[in-house]
């Protein structure tokens, strides 16, 4: 049996348990858990063997079928990609989706009937989730792109009554809409010119399609991942959306669906490349994007609010990696190009396992002290020895300790940035942000660490230990998918060394085969290496004396004066908030209200006029209307006797 | 033969003298006659131009006509009747309900 056939049924699995849960869900004594764990699990098992299949025989499989043919040129279809790159995304979502599923019944326990709702919106998403990366054309993944984007919408809003989270699911429901437009005119552009949005025939139709119209496409296209990533100017939803539970959000908003903006990057990166302009602006907006959103997670006061930075953050980094190989393309570099689209690749799949990890090593502390305020923290890590490991594990992760996972891939995307710079000046600014995130990643990590587990316990600590009753530490079901994600933070990095290697199996075009060997000495050798190196220790360390040993008052340092302002202004998340406000009361509803008065005054004005003038000069003939037959008569007969003399005098009659 | 002239000159008297009994005229009775008086004029004028142009089609109409006139005579007495039996009054200026 060919697995990579019946592929199609990963997401079915899922879909079926939606439907099963949805319908009998709250009849169930765990409203549909199990019932969620085995669909998405099963779904998880068809994934992993497709994605061993694909990766092992570097096969490419495309199968579709037509579904809306409206005339010989205008047809759309339904089909699956299977390829390297659709492989490992299939790993990651399956997988972490699985998990959280599981962790879910744990900490999902204490939310009664509400928990059908979730199991089935968390069904009804790896589904899509699936769907949208086994897609074989665009418009297939924007219609699980607007599912997904729906999924999130409802899991923000999962407890509605409170009006943040109704405002947070409002919010990322529009501002990603603002992307979703984007991507919406990308592909019209696309279909217009090349009467196809299959990928394959995309890509093979970009030498003779019209240069400029393909920098459009691509430009709005990454307008489309620029909202579902939260990439800067839209990613000020992503903090918002840490209103709804902390599974969704390590699920949907850390390790699956915001990757989605990325993995569209990706299946467009042939587009991208055709322009240098374009592979710039993604490049750009990604070193910025990781470069503010690390500033900001920097004096974040919630647990879950610095999380949400970071994975801002990290995805800048993926998009500054992509970009750097479209831009390396571009200018005819193609292996290097193709390192760095694996770079931008791996460091995705590295992000989604240690910050899927530290989401839900934070759910585990918010179920133990039920707050989310750091200030209120501290001393946890008496009373939670498995969380405080596995979330070490992770923050040195991320932080780019080697030989953790997040050291690797962070590594190569400021590698490849750094030789993207030899073609463009632009790039070397944009590794000295991602150097200087490096630094800040490192620094907010492990000021959060040491907030949550280190120093002496505060309020919430103490109300948790004393009343709260909890002595033991989270169930078992949250327990397993924490340690077994932790293992995958630290050694996903290696697959770099299975095998023939990350840059082997995910690539665009060119396989990167390297021996362990060689690979070390490459990354090692390298000066740059040891850049990143020192900027991820010396932020730990910084955090270390402020926030654990506090020989350096972080309150101090912003008592006053600039670093003050600078904090307010980090806190107000450089206003973003504010300026969304504005762009939305001020310019939208401001424009809306023109044209209400428009509306109401020109429109509405001229059909009144019409109206009231019929009226008014109804009344004044009228009067007209005697009632007395003979003067109508006279009237009849003056009437007709002068139309006879007109008649006479033009000469009609003669 | 008379001439033509002579014949429309007869009936456009007929039909001034109809109209102003229409126009002036109070009794609803006279305005009636003076109704069927244009009539009549119109009638001479189809047959003047029949026998003028030697074709009988105008003579035929003359004739549907004078039935229809009849009928709608037997038409107009009735409803003069029963407004003349409401109303104990066959003034025209008193029948002015239909206005303003």
């Amino acid at each position: 049996m060919d697995i990579l056939e019946y592929a199609w049924l990963i997401p079915v699995f899922p879909l079926l348990a939606f439907v099963i849960v949805g319908f009998l869900g709250s009849k169930m004594k765990d409203k549909g858990g199990l019932v969620a764990v085995l669909g998405v699990g099963t779904g998880m098992v068809l994934a992993l063997w497709t994605a061993y299949e694909l990766l092992t025989t570097g096969r490419v499989v495309e199968s579709s079928m037509e579904w809306v043919v409206l005339s010989t040129d205008f047809k759309l279809e339904m089909g699956m990609y299977l390829d390297n790159v659709a492989a490992m995304m299939l790993i990651v979502v399956s997988f972490i989706a699985f998990l959280v599923v599981v962790y879910s019944l744990g900490y999902m326990h204490d939310q009664g009937p509400r928990r059908h709702r979730y199991f089935t919106e968390i069904c009804l998403f790896v589904g899509v989730m699936l769907g949208l990366i086994l897609a074989n054309n665009f418009f297939q993944m924007f219609l699980f792109w607007e599912l997904v984007g729906l999924c999130s919408y409802l899991l923000i809003g999962f407890w509605y009554e409170r009006p943040a989270a109704a405002r947070a699911a409002k919010k990322a429901f529009l501002v990603t809409r603002v992307g979703d437009v984007m991507f919406m005119i990308g592909l019209f552009i696309l279909f217009t010119e090349l009467h196809t949005l299959n990928y394959e025939l995309v890509w093979s139709a970009l030498d003779t399609a019209d240069k400029s119209l393909m920098a459009f496409a691509a430009f709005f296209l990454f307008g489309g991942a620029i909202g579902k990533s939260a990439q800067f100017p839209l990613h000020d939803w992503l903090p918002d959306a840490m209103e709804g539970p902390t599974t969704v959000s390590a699920l949907i908003h850390a390790a699956t669906m915001v990757n989605a903006g990325v993995y569209l990057v990706a299946r467009s990166f042939p587009i991208i490349a055709t322009s240098a302009e374009v592979s710039l602006f993604v490049g750009a907006i990604g070193g910025v994007t990781a470069f503010i959103a690390a500033t900001m997670a920097l004096c974040a006061p919630k647990i879950k609010g610095v999380l949400a930075y970071s994975t801002v953050s990290q995805l800048g980094y993926m998009i500054l990696g992509l970009g750097a190989g479209a831009f390396l393309w571009h200018h005819g570099h193609h292996v290097e190009a193709s390192i760095a689209f694996g770079a931008g690749l791996f460091h995705l799949m590295n992000h989604a396992f240690f910050k899927g990890q530290l989401f839900l090593g934070a759910g585990a502390v918010i179920h133990y002290v039920h707050t989310e305020e750091l200030k209120q923290m501290g001393g946890l890590g008496k009373y939670m020895k498995v969380s405080m490991i596995t979330m070490l594990i992770s923050c040195l992760s991320i932080a780019g300790i080697p030989p953790l996972s997040g050291f690797w891939s962070k590594d190569e995307v400021l590698a490849v940035t750094f030789e993207a710079g030899d073609a463009g000046l632009t790039f070397m600014v944009l590794w000295v942000l991602g150097v200087l995130t490096a630094f800040m990643t490192a620094f907010y990590m492990f000021r959060m660490w040491f907030m949550v587990f280190g120093g002496k316990p505060n309020e919430g600590t103490r109300h948790a230990t004393e009343h709260g009753g909890h002595k033991h530490e989270a169930p078992f079901t949250m327990l397993l998918p924490l340690i077994l994600l932790a293992a995958l933070a630290f050694g996903s990095g290696l697959s770099l060394f299975i095998g023939d290697g990350f840059f082997g199996s995910i690539y665009f075009e060119h396989a990167h085969v390297m021996s362990i060997g060689e690979r070390l000495t490459e990354v090692f050798t390298s000066p740059l290496t040891y850049v990143s190196i020192v900027a991820a220790v010396s932020g730990i360390v910084l955090a270390y004396f402020s926030f654990y040993k506090t020989k350096v008052s972080a309150e101090k340092v912003v008592a006053k004066g600039f670093p003050k302002a600078m904090h307010q202004l980090l806190l107000d998340r450089y206003k973003f908030p504010v300026a969304y406000d504005k762009i939305g009361y001020v310019g939208v509803y401001g424009f809306s209200l023109l044209l209400d008065k428009f509306d109401r005054y020109v429109i509405d004005g001229i059909v009144n006029a019409i109206s009231a003038f019929l009226v008014k000069s109804g009344g004044v003939v009228r009067k007209l209307q005697t009632g007395f037959v003979q003067s109508y008569t006279t009237l009849l007969l003056i009437g007709v006797s002068l139309i006879v003399i007109l008649l006479y005098v033009v000469g009609a009659l003669r | 033969m008379i001439p033509l002239e002579y014949v429309l000159i007869l009936s456009s008297v007929l039909f001034a003298i109809g109209a102003a009994g229409v126009i002036l005229r109070k009794n609803i009775i006279i305005v009636l006659m003076s109704i069927e008086l244009m009539l009549n004029a119109a009638n001479i004028n189809l047959v003047a131009f029949s026998s003028h142009f030697e074709d009988g089609t105008g003579q035929a109409f003359a004739l549907f006509s004078i039935g229809i006139a009849a009928a709608e005579v037997a038409v107009a007495l009735a409803i003069l009747l029963n407004l003349n039996r409401l109303r104990k009054s066959v003034d025209v200026d008193d029948i002015n309900l239909l206005r303003w």
